[in-house]
């Protein structure tokens, strides 16, 4: 453990006027399971084309395995779900593992690939005539079939049933406590809270939160109460009510807080404020991986 | 990469609408023209059912070749390019099989002309003069290929479809393929020489008469393969790269 896996420095990237990447900063260590987290256009499967060497970055490095993307990928060591859930026509789910296991230089065996996509009973059906879900696993399986060292899916279960995520979820347990290292990117924080054991929330391009599912979650229901110093004695306020923190910055005072409306009622019942501002403590566009809840 | 090969073909195999258009095509269109030429009359200096095979032959062939281009712009948009990408296969060897397996797709409409030739218009050649002239239909359906590569890493799905059409279109009329250039005007005939489809079918055409492939055809078709190679080179980094 403690090797890191993924370091990603000061990645930027810009399409004409849209910056997708505003400086992406992020180590990953050998053995974890990481949820990169935001709404649409947040900068994930930029971030992910770059970490797998599929896009150039304007600025910034990617070191896999210490070396480029395109040498860990070579030396069989990256396996990936790119954004894109098609499948090529005319070939068949055993055909493309077959395919993926003679390319890789130690290939997981054949039926096992089968059992962890749970792709066991299509397979000699043809790409091309599976469901949506079973296409995504087959893509599964294709990522999966080399044994590598480090999995990265782009939005592995989009159009997978509830099931199939379930199962999904427990093959994907199943391989990162063999040692592997795998990276999500989801925009569901149920999913992210669920199955990863550390979530990095991008939004407009930076990351805005990195830690443990059960601080973001927290992160995520909790909203800051700021206000002027103006003098005012600011010893005490951490027992109010619902606050978690208290900040100084500049002569505001920003409280961390659960419950908004019981911090500010005490506010005003002990020693009253000037120019209160009650907001959401994480940026606005994370909010929407929060409301949205369940599936969309 | 002999896997990769063998998946391809694989898939090649399974799906015979490809072939379909590349086999069939031509087979019916020498059926049908091949009873109009007299036996006596002479094209591209061989007996006119010959000239008209070799011609129809390299037609079907640069249909099939030219008819990956759409496949591999399909995979392309389902993101199959990326998926390999990541894998340890080396991207070269994924262009360089895709080419190849590009380049078998016209041999069944060779064989099929081929066959239509020998049965109906009892085209006589010999054993090592049919395999030459299926060898060098073959290999010098090089160029088409990397026209079709060229396309489909250039081009989304719907527009490669077109124009892959068109160039195929252009090129086998234009060449001579379907009609043969003595009946172009002279401006045309002059314009024809100049196209690979030309070179191509007269790599056919010489091997029938029991000739050399000309240096002016081979020097033609080796630098029409090198402008192709290029731009799908250029074509294909563009694609990996980029997004």
């Amino acid at each position: 453990m403690g090797d890191i896996v993924v370091r990603l420095t000061g990645l930027t990237r810009s399409f004409g006027p849209v910056r997708a990447l505003a400086g992406i900063d992020l180590s990953i260590a050998r053995g974890s399971i990481v949820a990169l987290l935001g709404p649409n256009g947040a900068g994930k499967t930029t971030a992910i084309s770059i970490m797998l060497g599929l896009a150039p970055a304007d600025a910034g490095t990617v070191a896999l395995f210490g070396g480029s993307p395109t040498e860990a990928a070579r030396a069989g060591r990256v396996g990936a779900m790119p954004q894109g859930a098609g499948v090529v026509s005319a070939a068949t789910v055993r055909e493309v593992i077959e395919l993926a296991r003679a390319l890789y230089p130690r290939p997981s065996a054949t039926d096992r690939i089968l059992t962890t996509a749970g792709l066991t009973g299509q397979a000699n059906r043809r790409l091309d005539r599976l469901s949506g879900g079973e296409a995504q696993r087959a893509r599964f399986a294709f990522a999966l079939a080399g044994g590598p060292e480090l999995l990265v899916l782009d939005e592995p279960t989009a159009s997978m049933d509830v099931a199939a995520r379930r199962e999904f979820w427990a093959a994907l347990r199943r391989y990162a406590a063999e040692g592997n290292t795998v990276l999500f990117s989801t925009h569901q924080l149920h999913e992210a809270d669920e199955y990863a054991d550390r979530i990095v929330v991008l939004a407009a391009g930076r990351v805005v939160a990195d830690a443990p599912p059960a601080q973001i979650r927290a992160l995520a229901g909790s909203r800051t109460v700021a206000f002027d110093v103006a003098g005012a004695a600011i010893t005490g306020l951490e027992s109010l009510p619902g606050v978690r923190s208290v900040e100084v910055r500049g002569d505001r005072v920003v409280l961390t807080t659960d419950d908004a409306d019981a911090t500010v009622i005490a506010l005003a019942g002990t020693r009253g404020f000037r120019g209160l501002e009650v907001s959401v403590a994480l940026e606005p566009a994370f909010l929407t991986l929060t409301d949205a809840g369940g599936d969309n | 990469m002999r896997a990769y090969l063998r998946f391809e073909v694989r898939r090649l195999i399974r799906d015979p609408r490809l072939m379909l258009f590349s086999v069939l095509g031509p087979v019916l269109t020498y059926l049908i023209f091949s009873g109009f030429a007299g036996s006596g009359d002479q094209l591209e200096g061989v007996a006119a059912p010959a000239a008209l095979m070799v011609g129809l032959a390299g037609y079907g062939a640069v249909a099939g070749v030219l008819s990956v281009g759409s496949a591999v712009a399909q995979e392309r948009a389902v993101g199959w390019l990326h998926q390999l990408r990541v894998t340890p296969l080396p991207p070269w060897r994924a262009v360089v099989t895709k080419a190849l397996v590009s380049t078998l797709t016209g041999v069944p409409s060779v064989v099929a002309v081929g066959v239509a030739g020998r049965l109906q218009q009892d085209v006589h050649l010999d054993a090592a003069r049919w395999t030459a002239l299926l060898l060098l239909l073959w290999a010098g359906s090089i160029p088409f290929a990397l026209v079709g590569l060229a396309i489909g890493y250039g081009l989304a799905p719907q527009v490669a479809q077109v124009v892959n059409f068109l160039a195929f279109l252009g090129l086998s009329v234009l060449g001579g393929l379907l009609l043969p250039v003595t009946y172009f005007p002279a401006a045309l005939r002059h314009l024809a020489h100049l196209l690979p489809t030309y070179r191509y079918a007269e790599l056919g055409w010489r091997s029938v008469a029991g000739l050399p492939p000309t240096p002016s055809g081979l020097g033609l078709l080796l630098a029409w393969t090198l402008l192709f190679a290029a731009v799908a080179a250029w074509a294909y980094r563009r694609a990996a790269v980029g997004r």
